[in-house]
């Protein structure tokens, strides 16, 4: 009668191990197909650019002393706001004293901005 | 371990019995897998085509929105569609959904927005991008859920309410499996804005198309960003508005 030999138990063993290494593999792999939107998409569709460009016009109108030019200087912003980065913006001037202060409202929907500035 | 010391008592074990045993263990083991196992995988697989399309279908809705709001000209994506079919349906297709869209003081405005349409094989479900969602239904039954909303917004410092309609046209026909590529371009674009001082009412009517009812999805989104619900499909918008700004994209597929 032939004497049991278990002496390569261990090439079952590590037959289990490569499977189940295998197995967590493949459902690693598998949840990589869920992703949609990737955080990049998000980063590129902030509107930084917008922003510092309407605040930078915002701010530059300030200095305007006449009311009415101000106001069609507001109204050009928001128009091509409107049709050009499709957000809305809204900006207001209280004049103070010798100081101006300056309102600003931007919402594109994704983003809102709000900032009150108050000329130095 | 078992050592050479230990002696094992091998009376009555049959090498014949053995292998028979060992063999029809292994027999069964087949046929489990062949029998359970394998409709199993089958079926794994196809809703993994799904999920693939389910995220094609976002970043084609991402490529939208670069095409309308940031004004890129064109934009082309490589993709896999496993398991069944994208076509486009543009919008000048008869018989489709309709958008109307009334203040109570401007002209009503009328909306088709066509879609790209992913009719699954296996999972008897459809994923559609239309007028920039992205809605999954099941082809049997009413259900419907939307996956990525569109971008409508009502901005509450200034009351304003801005709906952003997008078309989705066609040169061709165009449908796919497999690998291929969905080139879209951006077409004309409309924009109204209106004022109203007093305050506006603006109600949405949705009519579904018989044969792709979506209107779950849309009665789901709608409901759940600031609009109630005034009849089947009719819909007002609750918070008052001042303005309402509509703009209409056209974004045509291009066939190859």
């Amino acid at each position: 009668m032939a004497r049991l030999n278990d002496s390569a138990q261990w090439i079952i063993l590590m037959g289990f191990l490569v499977s189940f290494a295998i197995f967590f593999l493949a459902v690693v792999i598998n949840q990589s197909t869920v992703v949609g939107q990737t955080t990049a998409e998000s980063v590129l569709e902030f509107p930084k650019n917008d922003i510092r460009n309407i605040r930078a016009v915002a701010l530059e109108t300030s200095g305007i002393a006449d009311e009415g030019d101000r106001l069609i200087v507001v109204e050009d912003i928001t128009s091509i706001a409107q049709r050009r980065t499709h957000a809305i913006v809204s900006l207001s001037f209280v004049p103070a004293d010798t100081r101006m202060q300056v309102t600003i409202h931007y919402n594109n929907g994704v983003t809102e901005f709000d900032e009150v500035w108050i000329s130095p | 371990m078992m050592t050479d010391n230990d002696k094992m008592n091998a009376c009555g074990v049959s090498e014949a019995i053995g292998f028979l045993l060992i063999f029809s263990i292994v027999i069964a083991g087949i046929g489990l897998v062949t029998l359970y196992g394998y409709p199993l995988l089958m079926k794994q697989q196809t809703s993994a085509d799904e999920q693939i399309m389910e995220k094609n279908m976002i970043v084609l809705q991402n490529d939208i929105k670069s095409l309308a709001y940031k004004t890129v000209p064109y934009k082309e994506t490589s993709l896999k569609v496993g398991s069944g079919t994208l076509s486009v349906h543009h919008a000048l297709t008869p018989s489709q959904s309709t958008f109307r869209i009334s203040d109570s003081v401007g002209p009503d405005i009328e909306f088709h927005p066509g879609e790209l349409r992913y009719e699954s094989v296996g999972a008897q479900t459809d994923i559609s991008l239309q007028n920039g969602a992205v809605i999954k239904r099941a082809r049997t039954g009413e259900g419907s859920v939307m996956l990525a909303e569109p971008r409508w917004f009502y901005d509450d410092v200034t009351k304003t309410l801005v709906i952003n309609l997008i078309s989705l046209n066609s040169t061709g026909t165009l449908a796919k499996t497999g690998i291929g590529t969905v080139q879209m371009k951006l077409g004309e674009t409309s924009y109204v804005s209106q004022n109203g001082a007093g305050g506006l009412t603006v109600t949405l009517d949705y009519t579904p198309d018989p044969t792709q009812d979506t209107s779950t999805a849309w009665k789901t989104y709608l409901t759940r960003n600031g609009w109630t619900e005034t009849g089947a499909n009719s819909y007002r918008f609750a918070d008052s508005v001042n303005t309402l700004v509509v703009k209409r994209y056209d974004v045509i597929v291009q066939s190859i």
